[in-house]
């Protein structure tokens, strides 16, 4: 009985959390709000008894993913959502209609869902030793495909985020494109006090059209 | 019976999942429209955990776990793309960036 009333504490959480996320215009109210939902979600995973998913979901969900998302809110400074324009304010009834539509098709597929399965007892289903076991035995593909993931998204990120115009006249190059191009940058014009400071030779600048800092000018 | 049922849950995620729809829908900053489908792919999560628990079989979880890396990545790429688009548009509006050419 006990368990009852905790699913309806936080499946009750979870969905005023959800509706505050969707009805916030600040976006990091909304933030913090997805972060309630995330935290809700974990309590209805240890529920379930499943602690380790339980745990992953706050370090990874409302730790790391949601850091970011704080992190790019405030780096891009975003204000609140002006007024709608009146193009898109046939999305709001829209919207309501088709969720009333989705909510029904899921509903109906989910009530041909066996009623009870086997409950009862406890279970180490959700223990981490089962997880890994199963992570690293049968399902090693699909573990090894994600780091591929992973690597991808690395990349991909870092070509995303950098700036692609080329390098400002002030910019300074930095060692590593040393080893890219030893030919067309003189190594030996550092400073002796600025050591990460380097001068592109004529031949360099014509190459690649990079304009680094000069101290003559 | 005692307890929360299976349909429970799954009641549950389905209104999760809705509202991340409608949240997709409406919104317009591209930022809160990334947060709701954050939404969408937990309530699936919750699907699956209670499944896996109900049913005793691991897998469930095991998907869990890459699902929730497949987001984390998704986080990555997607804020970068976010940042991309804002120092071009100088704005984070869906609606402006409708076209892909600038």
């Amino acid at each position: 009985m006990i368990s009852s009333l905790l699913f309806i504490l936080f499946a009750g959480l979870a969905v005023g959390c959800a509706l505050a996320v969707v009805a916030q215009r600040n976006p990091l109210y909304s933030a913090i709000s997805l972060i309630g939902v995330f935290v809700s979600l974990a309590s209805l995973y240890l529920t379930l008894a499943a602690p380790f998913i339980a745990a992953v979901q706050v370090i990874v969900y409302a730790g790391a993913i949601m850091v970011l998302v704080v992190f790019v809110i405030m780096l891009l400074n975003v204000e609140e959502e002006e007024h709608r324009r009146p193009r898109l304010a046939y999305l709001v009834p829209t919207a309501i209609v088709l969720g009333a539509i989705l909510i029904g098709e899921v509903m109906f597929v989910l009530s041909s869902v066996p009623r009870s399965p086997a409950q009862g007892g406890l279970s180490d289903v959700g223990l981490t030793e089962p997880i890994g076991v199963g992570l690293f035995t049968k399902y090693l593909l699909p573990f090894e495909i994600t780091s591929i993931l992973l690597l991808m998204a690395i990349v991909g990120a870092m070509t995303l985020a950098r700036r692609t115009m080329g390098l400002s006249p002030v910019a300074r190059v930095l060692p590593g494109t040393a080893v890219l191009a030893p030919d067309v940058i003189d190594p030996l014009d550092r400073g002796a006090g600025k050591p990460f400071e380097m001068r592109t030779t004529a031949a360099g600048e014509q190459l690649y059209g990079i304009h680094a800092k000069h101290d003559d000018d | 019976m005692d307890g929360p049922q299976l349909s429970w849950y799954l009641a549950l995620s389905a209104i999760l999942f809705t509202i991340g729809v409608v949240g997709v829908i409406i919104k317009r900053n591209v930022i809160s429209m990334f947060m709701c489908i954050e939404l969408m792919l937990n309530a699936v999560n919750l699907t699956f955990v209670a499944f896996s628990s109900f049913y005793r079989d691991v897998t469930g979880q095991l998907f869990v776990f890459i699902v929730m890396t497949v987001a984390a990545a998704e986080a990555a790429v997607g804020l970068g793309i976010i940042i991309a688009i804002f120092r071009n548009r100088e704005s984070l509006d869906a609606d402006d960036a409708s076209v892909l050419k600038l």
